[in-house]
């Protein structure tokens, strides 16, 4: 393929996959402190709403994303209401999480379909956006894109090196255990919640505030479940969820060029492709049984002291 | 006479004031009093072993003093200061650790981050500093544990060591085991004795609970007898002659009720197993007829188990013959559901017995079925209707037939499937624990109907209270390591007598100590 052709694609690449990766850092959040969320989807959309109508209202598109964060926690948090206060079923609740979410947004949204808000505009790095190719692909992108480069690095530090980290992944891997080492497992599993939604609600942000300046309805496509696979996908590690959604975001894009470029392919064979992918992988992750890292006590309830 | 031990004990401990004492410990659960009355010291430096059947509150005890379960009555006093063990951190505050019986490790983890879980440490760890610690904590007690591997990869006994460094690390001052060499192999078991030691030598205060006899001998300075909730004694192990004094105390042999049995004929061969294997089973000969109660004693552990799982068809036998109702075991399972002649009332009743999300009608219908079916149909209107009279007539708490199992007792549920086997008239019932945590009562009750069935049919009791036995059986046989050391009948004194010593192990008495009695 010409170099001229790739380039692009690869830069492409970088930026359908930032959403993607912030939704999948945010679900390794959650899963590893022992909770499925499976609500991405309707938490991403929220938060790309509200991050849309925040920058439209204020033209303050800093605002507006952490206003999107936020109200990924907010959306997080009736999840954890459910299943943490109420030991609610993860997979119902996250699953209502979604469909309520796609609605309220498609709902409030409707108005705003067609409109544009400010939000933030690429820039080249001093220096690193000069490197020949790379730059190109890497470091010509807007702010948002560039947090994506440090936050895997940022959980995974949160996650290995902090005493709260620790906690957190004996939470997901034996509450029984890490209660009696006297660490409050309740406690825990909120922080993982909100801090996933708070990743999930900016992952959307970046899809209304940075990937399109725009409010379409279902602006999220299914991205969200796209994370949840990718957290399989990636063995629950922070820095393999890097590979993981730029492999995806790069199908994404390639799928996205085949079909401007007027191909034969029906485009729903090549939007079916990620799930192929995702197919794939747990296939070849049930194979490698037991060292998939899949945190011992996901989707379990804790049941309150007697 | 046990007054005497106890003042005994008290004077060879007295060589300092106990870090712990419990006074007056009680605590029920529902009808059932777990613990009695039970007051304890823990010295510095002294193992005291906590010595009783399944059942009889040890697990009760530690886990109040571990600070999961809350006292009804009594006082705990740290350093002679009264102490409010409220949860398990206060009692980590205290000084206080559990090594469970099943570990309470991350498994996903190594052993230098399960060490440091839950610990008031810096925000920030380094990895390395982590295992060096554990490495200068285990050196110090002479384990020999590679701070860096995972929990997943390593042995029971290496899972363990990292429980008590967890412990160490917490600056423990009373370490409880529960029943700890219950997982170990034989070499693992001589590793923790001597970790114990070192324990001891560092002036910790220990807990060893256990039901085997030999291991209590061998580690403990000081025994506690639990029966049935209570302390039966208390005393020095110096001043214990043998492990059948032990049994006998830990088994008892005072009859709680007396209920009247008469005379029955035996009929015909129900069960007969000869030369049969079966996991620690080996070369079990047994018969069981019908109209006879036949007791199995012997302290858990020692083959029971998997002799009944084979009976019961739960396992196949590994070898020997196995006839029930003269079939051989292959082909009387085979056809096992049409003929619905054997009961099997399980010591696990939450597990075995019964399924705790299923309603007590549901339940019922678990072994009763054939007898509520209309071709594919359940006829339930009148299974509930019969259900609901004998709810009634046991006594059930609730009796309602839409209550779901988890909702009742231990007791209670334990009556519902005595009701349910019975109902079924069974020829063959093989009764495993049935009485165990059982009030008075209830245990009445369930001998007099046991005592019924016999009219009817055969009776197999497994039973760790020798009491029982003796006042149900009509022939007892005793079990210990695996083997059947002697089947005799109940009105055989010397041998009834000589039971707690084949029940540890010593029987037949060797050669010499026979020439000895004699001499003597």
């Amino acid at each position: 393929m010409d170099i001229a052709i790739l380039i692009p694609l690869l830069a492409a690449t970088v930026q359908s996959g930032t959403p993607i990766l912030y939704a999948t850092l945010g679900e390794i959040i959650t899963e590893r402190s022992g909770v499925l969320n499976l609500g991405v989807e309707g938490i991403m959309i929220v938060g790309a709403l509200t991050g849309f109508v925040v920058s439209l209202t204020t033209g303050n598109p800093w605002l507006a994303f952490f206003a999107a964060g936020a109200a990924g926690c907010l959306m997080a948090a009736v999840h954890g209401v459910v299943v943490l206060l109420f030991l609610g079923n993860q997979v119902v609740s996250g699953l209502a999480i979604t469909i309520f979410g796609l609605g309220l947004a498609n709902y409030f949204g409707t108005p705003f379909v067609g409109q544009a808000a400010p939000g933030f505009d690429p820039f080249a790095l001093p220096i690193l956006g000069n490197i020949p190719a790379l730059g190109e692909i890497f470091f010509r992108h807007d702010v948002l894109v560039y947090i994506s480069y440090l936050l895997p690095l940022a959980i995974w530090l949160f996650l290995y090196v902090t005493r709260i980290g620790l906690n957190l992944r004996a939470t997901g891997e034996a509450p029984v255990a890490a209660r009696a080492a006297g660490i409050g497992v309740v406690a825990y599993r909120w922080l993982g919640i909100i801090m996933g939604g708070f990743c999930m609600g900016c992952g959307g942000a970046y899809l209304s505030l940075a990937y399109t300046h725009l409010w379409t309805n279902n602006l999220t496509g299914g991205r969200g479940w796209i994370a949840v696979a990718l957290v399989i996908f990636s063995f629950w590690r922070p820095q393999r969820a890097v590979f993981g959604a730029y492999l995806f975001g790069g199908i994404m894009a390639v799928q996205l060029r085949l079909q401007a470029s007027g191909t034969t392919i029906p485009s729903s064979l090549l939007l079916m492709l990620p799930y192929t992918l995702t197919i794939a992988v747990l296939v070849f992750s049930s194979w490698r049984r037991g060292s998939t890292g899949e945190p011992a006590a996901l989707g379990t309830t804790i049941e309150p002291r007697q | 006479m046990s007054n005497l031990w106890l003042i005994h004990s008290e004077a060879e401990s007295m060589d300092g004031a106990p870090i712990i004492r419990l006074e007056g410990i009680s605590k029920s659960f529902a009808e059932l009093k777990a613990n009695g009355d039970i007051s304890l010291s823990l010295h510095q430096g002294r193992v005291l072993a906590l010595l009783g059947e399944n059942g009889a509150g040890k697990s009760t005890l530690m886990s109040i003093l571990a600070g999961q379960l809350q006292p009804d009555e009594g006082v705990i006093y740290l350093h002679e200061k009264p102490l409010n063990i409220s949860s398990t951190d206060k009692a980590i505050e205290a000084g206080i650790g559990m090594v469970y019986q099943h570990f309470t490790l991350v498994a996903a983890m190594s052993v230098a981050e399960n060490i440091f879980l839950g610990h008031r440490a810096p925000l920030f760890h380094r990895r390395r500093t982590l295992e060096k610690r554990v490495r200068e904590l285990a050196e110090a007690y002479a384990m020999d544990i590679n701070p860096a591997a995972r929990i997943a990869d390593l042995s029971m006994g290496e899972k363990q060591q990292v429980e008590i460094l967890k412990l160490l690390s917490r600056d423990a001052d009373v370490l409880i085991f529960d029943e700890p060499t219950a997982v170990l192999t034989p070499l693992e078991v001589e590793g923790l004795f001597t970790t114990i030691g070192m324990l001891k030598k560092a002036g910790k205060a220990i807990v060893f609970i256990s039901h085997k006899l030999d291991e209590v001998m061998a580690i403990a300075d000081d025994i506690a007898v639990l029966r049935r909730g209570r302390i039966v004694d208390v005393r020095p192990a110096l001043q214990v002659s043998s492990t059948a004094e032990l049994a006998s105390l830990m088994v008892g042999r005072e009859v709680l009720l007396t209920v009247e049995r008469q005379p029955m004929p035996t009929r015909q061969l129900l069960l007969r197993a000869s030369g049969l294997s079966a996991d620690v089973a080996r070369n079990v000969d047994l018969q069981v007829r019908q109209g006879e109660i036949v007791a199995i004693v012997g302290v858990a552990g020692n083959g029971q188990k998997p002799l009944i799982e084979a009976i019961c068809g739960l396992r196949r036998p590994d070898s020997g013959d196995l006839e029930l109702f003269g079939k051989p075991w292959r082909e009387f399972f085979s056809r096992y559901c049409q003929d619905n002649i054997l009961s099997y009332i399980s010591e696990d009743r939450q597990g075995l017995a019964s399924c705790q999300e299923l309603d007590l009608l549901d339940n019922f219908l678990l072994t009763t079925r054939f007898d509520f079916c209309s071709g594919p149909f359940l006829l339930k209107q009148r299974a509930r209707r019969t259900i609901s009279g004998l709810l009634e007539e046991f006594g059930v708490t609730p009796p309602d037939p839409q209550a779901q199992a988890w909702q009742l007792s231990g007791g209670n549920l334990q009556k519902m499937v005595l009701s349910r086997e019975f109902y079924r008239k069974p020829l063959l019932i093989v009764a495993e624990q049935p009485t165990q945590g059982l009030d008075i009562g209830a245990i009445e009750e369930v001998w007099k109907l046991l005592l019924m069935a016999r009219e009817q049919a055969g009776i197999l009791l497994i039973t760790s209270d020798l009491g029982e036995a003796l006042s149900l059986a009509d022939r007892v046989a005793v079990m210990y390591g695996g083997l059947v050391v002697d089947t005799f009948s109940r009105h055989d004194d010397y041998k009834v007598e000589q039971i707690p010593q084949m029940m540890a192990g010593l029987w037949p008495p060797k050669s010499d100590e026979l020439t000895r009695m004699a001499t003597a």
